[in-house]
């Protein structure tokens, strides 16, 4: 065992696996995993990754330099995951609306370039706090994860925006993911920032909990959207107000014509 | 340390405006904000300003400085114009996602149509204004809102369909656009 932990440690590690691995399984009864595959794919990578974590943790005859290279192939692998997560969001966002899918393709890449740049600028100038053979790695894979969420957060805060700016309305399922992950991605991006830094490193198990007990509220938050149906909006007439119409089309007309 | 706290501070304002916006989408179904939203569109003080033979004429008649003063401010009126049919173009995305969801096939045709046409039309309003806002920088270049006014047009057609589909019995007129 690296370390000793309490109760709490204990469930907040694992709670949020299992939960999210029954998620993963009653979204795939329930057929939802081919309108969300990418997502479910997310789900269950993170509840196998966690588990296996967390069994390396708390077994003995495990070292911590195993534990930090399967943390390592783990970030790297969720990393991409994450990405194709976002891609599905967007797709779902767009794919009823053709008249912006170019320009929505266009912004996100461009989004996402931008801010792949500023992770690899953040990455540069985070200092190397401890430069000792051992913990050097660790500070690594805390760089990689700070770099990691500042793409993530920009781009689930890029997808947000953009559907504010256009007034497009989020289906139920794709709202509830996407908030649940804003959620638990902006404050992993918050914990892993400072944890990169060395801040507190002495009370660094702070972070864990922070991150484990937010993860937790992300998985409820999907439980929830997933679980309570979406509420019926109003589809009968919609009264448009009063005003001239044609009025309007007829000096278009003769200013097109000019 | 500083970048740690930089970092920390954007993420906390990311996941606000996220938090704001979620909010609002929550609060968007309400059809009484849908009709308050449509604002009026003064169609003969646009087209004036947006009428080249108005800028040649001003170009001939006024010294080089009082041309760009002028022409700044018939470009600032031009962007508030263009940000106001942006507006309505917005609410009219609201009516048409709102019906989308009815059964009846011909209704919701009408409003994916009039979504089409509205998430157009924001998108050129949106490269006007950009275009409006580089001009003020450079008064002497050339400017045209006729993507603009082209796709209001077709707007407006898909806004009338939508509200015949939906109340045959009335004659449907749209705020705002006139």
């Amino acid at each position: 065992m690296l370390q000793s932990h309490s109760f709490l440690w204990h469930y907040l590690w694992i709670a949020p696996q299992t939960l999210q691995a029954a998620l993963a399984i009653f979204l795939w009864r329930r057929g939802l995993h081919k309108l969300f595959p990418v997502f479910v794919a997310y789900l269950s990578f993170g509840a196998i990754e966690q588990t296996t974590l967390y069994a390396l943790d708390v077994l003995p005859s495990v070292t911590a330099d195993t534990f930090w290279r399967a943390f390592w192939i783990g970030a790297i692998l969720e990393g991409a995951i994450k990405f194709a997560v976002i891609g599905e969001l967007f797709f779902h966002l767009l794919r009823s609306r053709p008249a912006i899918a170019n320009l929505g393709r266009r912004l996100i890449s461009g989004a996402g370039a931008t801010f792949v740049l500023l992770a690899v600028a953040a990455a540069a100038y985070t200092p190397l706090v401890h430069r000792h053979s051992q913990v050097v790695p660790i500070f690594h894979a805390h760089i990689l994860l700070q770099s990691s969420y500042v793409v993530d957060c920009g781009l689930v805060l890029f997808l947000f925006l953009f559907a504010a700016y256009f007034r497009l309305r989020w289906s139920h399922y794709a709202f509830g993911i996407a908030l649940g992950l804003s959620i638990v991605w902006c404050e992993h991006l918050a914990t892993w920032a400072l944890s990169a830094s060395g801040a507190w490193l002495d009370k660094s198990y702070l972070f864990d909990f922070v991150n484990m007990a937010t993860q937790h509220l992300g998985v409820l938050v999907w439980f929830y959207y997933f679980l309570i149906p979406s509420k019926k909006t109003t589809t009968s007439t919609v009264a448009l107000p009063e005003n001239n119409l044609a009025i309007w089309n007829r000096e278009l007309e003769r200013l097109l014509q000019q | 340390m500083n970048l740690a706290v930089f970092i920390v501070i954007a993420a906390v304002l990311a996941l606000g405006i996220i938090l704001r916006l979620a909010i609002t989408q929550s609060l968007q179904t309400k059809r009484s904000a849908i009709n308050g939203a449509i604002r009026p569109v003064d169609i003969d003080a646009f087209r004036n300003l947006i009428d080249p033979a108005e800028d040649d004429y001003l170009r001939r008649c006024l010294p080089s400085s009082q041309f760009r003063t002028v022409r700044r401010e018939r470009l600032r009126a031009m962007a508030a114009y263009v940000q106001m049919i942006a507006n309505n173009a917005g609410v009219l995305i609201r009516v048409g996602e709102a019906a989308l969801a009815t059964e009846d096939g011909r209704i919701a045709g009408a409003a994916q149509q009039l979504v089409n046409d509205s998430l157009l039309l924001r998108r050129n309003a949106t490269v006007a204004l950009a275009r409006i806002y580089f001009a003020l920088a450079w008064p002497n270049s050339g400017f045209a809102a006729v993507r603009v006014a082209e796709r209001y047009e077709q707007l407006s057609g898909a806004a009338m369909l939508l509200g015949r589909l939906q109340n045959p019995a009335a004659a449907v007129r749209l705020a705002g656009i006139r």
